[in-house]
């Protein structure tokens, strides 16, 4: 095999299989805002390669009311890039607000008006002026993939939106937080998490400001971000900016909770963290956790039938090719509570070099005896030759990755969880891999995809 | 498509060194050679045309493109100027929006699909603005156009910087294709042992002065009343400075790949040639 030429960060120089869309991408962080809608000024199919690869083939997650074929979009051309496309959007503004029903407006750049030097802030004043509720957002691709962008757009809309329009800023209504964890179309299965992970925090006590999917109240959540007691950041890294910008902003605490909860063992650590950290609900924290481990043993002592008795046709060992979010949780929750043998973790996502370190702690004591080594690639080459070189012992592993890596998994004659975009695999209306809810569902899917390869 | 003995020249050089004066003067020197030549100015002032047409009496191609769409007629963005000459101005967006050099590409385009590269053609020349700032200033060397390149420069120590980077570009482009440096052209600024340092510059480039242009008040005055020199007053002398030029274009045979020099080779060169001497002890204004 031909050496493979890597840099510094041990990369090729080219990106094989994608596994994140551009900063323009994040125009999905507006639809999946209730009542929100992003007017995008860019090239004519940049919107639609977003949607097609974001929420199309990507558990078909689908437009719904702001996204996919709706978006409106400047659909730039020659003449846009010639003599600058500012006129131009401004037409497309105000034909958006004449037909186009919504709550909030979020106005997205892409490349070319960012490399022309469109001044899309300047356009978007002359609404704001007018009291519209628009915001811009300069997310031209080269900014980086769409979880920057995530970050650029809620600071734009903190920043124009909640500051301007929040009714009180400064009061601090006890027992609010607001919760910054998964990117919403990215994580393939963020609809049902983000509402299983509502559903748990109120649960224990809290009243939650969820934000984005069926579960936030919209637009109108999103100008009480300033009230919230605290903020909670749920995942590696992502969400730690805006934690932080509302720190400063509205003096506000935030606690960051690296492992987004699955299973009984991490929802308890995950609740009580944040009690103890509030110094409050501490009661309800342990009904609730009391009243949720009831059931979710019910179902798992069931299953340990299966689990003891089919030993021979299960896979012992795993490897996870994922975001930061997804990859960590899952080897929190198959070391705990399956004990499974973690052969390769890869992250995915391009996590921001200064969180990097943090991350690689947190799998040196994934449990009191279990660590594992995670490497940070992007280039499917790489990826799939990294999992190639796993030790799975003599039993066939189980692979959690996206589609991309059906083959590598046909080659080990593995099995394949798709838990990563993007899946392709899955049709993904509101399910759910987090929480109590969604660990069972989790457990039925990996041991259904293992059991039914030899039907 | 153009005939193949025509010869397509940009020109370079900082901005300010009075590009557009010489390619008009040379241009209207080599009409007089009996040569049919075409002007492209490639600059979003649109000036590089004012003397052969008599005022900027013409509508820029990008004008043309934003008020009338694609579907524009040759004649309404070429226009005939002294000796024959056919003139276009390129144009682009208003200051600070846009993409001028996007716009150089598109109306290059333009004309190209218009027909505007006929058989009967000699020269076409590109006047381009001053600084190179991006990728679309370099359309007019990219391959399959203009093949020769001259850089306009004086004794100032600043427009030697410019022809050097310029010269960058022209490497980096002449090993793609089959752009080549067909000489300097000194427009003369009067500073001390211009001549010398233009020579010694040129040498270290691997290229030659091909003229020496002296600095002559006829080109300001023949600049105000809109014409070129060789239009203004064809029997003076700076007149015939311009003819010789248009012959020394169109007898050169010597084309290169320039070899840029370092900082700090181009500061020595500066040295030794006396512009920086004395300059400690003269506090003349």
């Amino acid at each position: 095999m031909p050496k493979t030429k890597k840099d510094k960060c041990k990369q090729t120089n080219s990106i094989n299989q994608v596994r994140y869309g551009c900063a323009l991408g994040a125009l999905h962080s507006v639809t999946a805002i209730p009542g929100a809608m992003p007017i995008t000024h860019c090239g004519p199919g940049c919107v639609d390669k977003q949607y097609m690869s974001l929420a199309f083939y990507n558990g078909y997650q689908g437009g719904g009311y702001a996204g996919g074929a709706v978006t409106p979009s400047s659909n730039l051309q020659e003449k846009d890039v010639v003599f600058g496309g500012a006129k131009h959007l401004d037409q497309l503004i105000a034909a958006s607000l004449k037909i186009m029903e919504a709550d909030l407006f979020v106005v997205l750049n892409g490349c070319i008006p960012e490399i022309v030097g469109d001044d899309i802030g300047a356009v978007v004043a002359r609404y704001q002026k007018k009291g519209v509720p628009i915001v811009s957002a300069e997310t031209g691709g080269f900014k980086g993939n769409n979880f920057t962008g995530h970050e650029i757009v809620t600071e734009a809309i903190i920043e124009q939106y909640v500051d301007k329009f929040a009714p009180d800023k400064t009061t601090k209504k006890k027992g609010l937080i607001n919760v910054w964890a998964e990117l919403p179309f990215q994580n393939t299965f963020w609809r049902g998490d983000l509402a299983e992970l509502k559903r748990i925090l109120e649960g224990a006590g809290w009243q939650v400001n969820i934000l984005f999917g069926y579960g936030s109240a919209g637009v109108k959540e999103w100008l009480t971000i300033p009230n919230a007691e605290f903020n909670l950041v749920v995942g590696p890294w992502l969400g730690l900016k805006t934690a932080k910008l509302l720190e400063k902003k509205y003096n506000q605490p935030y606690l960051h909770l690296p492992i987004l909860p699955i299973g009984a063992k991490q929802v308890g650590d995950f609740l009580r963290s944040i009690a103890a950290f509030a110094k409050e609900n501490e009661v309800k924290t342990e009904a609730f956790i009391k009243r949720e481990e009831k059931e979710y043993y019910y179902y798992l002592e069931y299953f340990t039938d299966f689990y003891a008795e089919y030993w021979w046709g299960l896979p012992a060992s795993y490897a996870v090719a994922s975001d930061a979010t997804y990859n960590l949780a899952l080897n929190k929750f198959l070391v705990n509570q399956l004990g499974l043998i973690p052969a390769k973790q890869i992250i995915t996502d391009n996590t921001p070099e200064k969180y990097r370190e943090a991350i690689r702690e947190e799998y040196k004591h994934l449990a009191d005896d279990v660590a594992a080594e995670v490497e940070f690639i992007e280039d499917g080459y790489l990826v799939t030759q990294t999992i190639k070189q796993g030790e799975y012992g003599h039993k066939p592993p189980i692979i959690f990755g996206t589609t991309w890596e059906r083959d590598i998994t046909k080659e080990l004659n593995g099995h394949i969880v798709e838990v990563s975009y993007p899946v392709s695999y899955d049709v993904v209306i509101n399910k759910t891999y987090i929480g109590y809810r969604g660990a069972l569902t989790l457990l039925e899917k990996i041991f259904t995809t293992a059991i039914s390869k030899s039907a | 498509m153009a005939n193949e003995s025509l010869r397509q020249i940009a020109i370079y050089g900082k901005g300010g060194i009075g590009k557009s004066t010489t390619t008009q003067n040379l241009t209207a020197g080599l009409t007089e050679l009996g040569k049919h030549v075409m002007v492209v100015g490639c600059d979003p002032k649109a000036d590089s045309t004012r003397l052969l047409l008599g005022g900027l009496a013409q509508k820029t191609v990008l004008d043309t493109l934003r008020d009338e769409g694609e579907d524009v007629e040759l004649d309404s963005i070429l226009k005939e100027g002294f000796g024959g000459t056919r003139c276009v101005e390129s144009g682009g967006p208003e200051p600070g929006v846009g993409c001028a050099g996007r716009g150089i590409i598109t109306s290059i385009g333009l004309l190209e699909r218009l027909g505007a590269y006929t058989d009967d053609l000699d020269y076409v020349f590109y006047d381009v603005l001053g600084d190179v700032v991006c990728g679309g200033f370099a359309m007019p060397i990219r391959e399959g156009k203009a093949k020769e390149i001259y850089i306009v420069a004086s004794g100032e120590m600043m427009s030697l910087y410019a022809a050097n980077n310029i010269s960058k570009g022209i490497a980096r482009y002449a090993k793609k294709g089959g752009v080549r440096l067909g000489g300097i052209i000194c427009n003369s600024r009067n500073v001390d042992r211009e001549i010398e340092l233009l020579r010694a510059f040129a040498k270290e480039l691997g290229t030659q002065l091909i003229h020496f242009v002296p600095r002559d008040n006829i080109v300001q005055h023949a600049e105000i009343n809109k014409k070129t020199v060789i239009e203004y007053k064809p029997d003076a002398h700076q007149a015939d400075e311009y003819r010789q030029l248009a012959q020394s274009i169109e007898d050169n045979e010597n084309f290169v790949i320039p070899t840029p020099m370092t900082q700090e080779r181009l500061e020595e060169i500066l040295l030794e040639y006396g512009l920086m001497d004395n300059v400690e002890d003269d506090y003349r204004i």
